[in-house]
């Protein structure tokens, strides 16, 4: 429950950390081995072989088609699995509908825009609130709200804070029915309007 | 530092993508066609290339220290790329709290300001740490820091915060200079 708001803070980038970490690391790893053989560690006449090895080209050409069907494969393979990263990381982050009530004759959602704009407006009603914005996050199955509010240059933060459980969420909870919704909240400070000095 | 996260895994996605298809392309134009030019990358002058090339030449060692050199900006991109929130408490189950470092310097700052003898404050923030670097030309060091800890720490002290960051306070003052 609170592991779905706490993920709802932000869109998670845990998918393209760990690809590019593992990329990174996988290149250099290569370097470092190519290092090594050119240093003459894994023997002087190691080092002294050519890039494209005879003995491995002899190999492949007496195995030519097996060769060739391993590199169509890992073709086809490097195509789908770099077609899905770049998808995935270019993708909208998914805005799912709350279902409310899913029975067999009856069901009742409240859709992802009409559940923001509630939010919002009852968030904006809040003093030492500027500005706010809500959407919801997550899948269908687990949805969550996330909640960005922008708090006037010296709001007391803390009132903000004790109010926003109570007023703003306590009224989406009853207003949709719904006992539970997680629910990341961002608090955001704005920086005092300077003066004009004429 | 997430965009660029996002938008350099779209751009190696389609890289991938795109050397994926060009190996397909090419082996299977050769399996069908052995005795015709390849379609789209000159491989047969690359391989009487890296044939020529043995591995303790200059160039494989430099392309070896490129890949080690790139390979460590994009591990040190994605360690960069973390969560930087600062967590405050959970109002009630089911409901987390966080600001940005920056609206908690920013805060940290306007009461740092409104202090009496401060002309100037530099804030910056983290969920560990808040650094502060006040000017006057009214006070010396020794009068105004302890005074401004105290106030830093009142006004962390009244936020919600889950983990209560560490303070430092500089305070750079022509008095001091004499």
């Amino acid at each position: 429950m609170s592991r779905r708001s706490t993920a709802a803070v932000t869109r998670s980038a845990l998918g393209e950390r760990g690809g590019l970490t593992a990329l990174g690391l996988l290149l250099v790893l290569a370097g470092v081995a190519a290092l090594v053989v050119g240093a003459g560690w894994l023997g002087t006449f190691r080092a002294r072989r050519p890039l494209l090895d005879p003995i491995a080209v002899d190999w492949l050409a007496e195995h030519a088609d097996l060769a060739r069907a391993i590199a169509l494969v890992l073709g086809l393979l490097a195509l789908v699995l770099g077609l899905r990263w770049a998808l995935l990381a270019l993708r909208q982050e998914p805005r799912p509908d709350l279902v409310l009530d899913h029975t067999a004759d009856s069901e009742l959602t409240v859709t992802a825009g009409a559940l923001a704009d509630a939010l919002r407006a009852d968030a904006e009603a809040v003093p030492d609130v500027t500005r706010a914005r809500a959407r919801t996050v997550g899948s269908a199955d687990a949805p969550a709200v996330r909640l960005s509010l922008w708090l006037r240059d010296g709001a007391d933060v803390r009132a903000v804070w004790e109010e926003l459980d109570r007023t703003v969420l306590g009224r989406a909870r009853s207003s949709f029915g719904t006992p539970s919704l997680p629910t990341a909240v961002r608090l955001e400070l704005e920086t005092a309007e300077r003066q004009r000095v004429r | 530092m997430r965009v660029v996260l996002r938008v350099l895994s779209a751009l190696i996605g389609l890289a991938v993508a795109a050397a994926g298809a060009l190996l397909v392309l090419e082996v299977a134009w050769a399996w069908a066609r052995p005795d015709d030019a390849p379609l789209a990358v000159p491989w047969p002058r690359w391989r009487s290339t890296l044939s020529e090339v043995d591995w303790s030449s200059d160039g494989v060692r430099w392309t070896a220290v490129g890949l080690v050199v790139l390979g460590l900006l994009l591990a040190l991109l994605a360690a960069l790329a973390g969560r930087r929130e600062v967590r405050l408490a959970d109002p009630a189950p089911g409901i987390t709290v966080v600001t940005s470092p920056r609206s908690l310097a920013r805060l940290v700052g306007h009461h740092v300001r409104a202090a009496d003898g401060v002309s100037g404050a530099a804030v910056t923030a983290s969920a560990r740490h808040v650094r502060v670097r006040a000017t006057s030309r009214m006070r010396d060091e020794a009068t105004l820091r302890p005074r401004l800890r105290e106030l830093v720490g009142n006004v962390l002290g009244g936020l919600p915060l889950v983990r209560r960051p560490r303070v430092s306070v500089v305070v750079d003052s022509p008095k001091d200079r004499r």
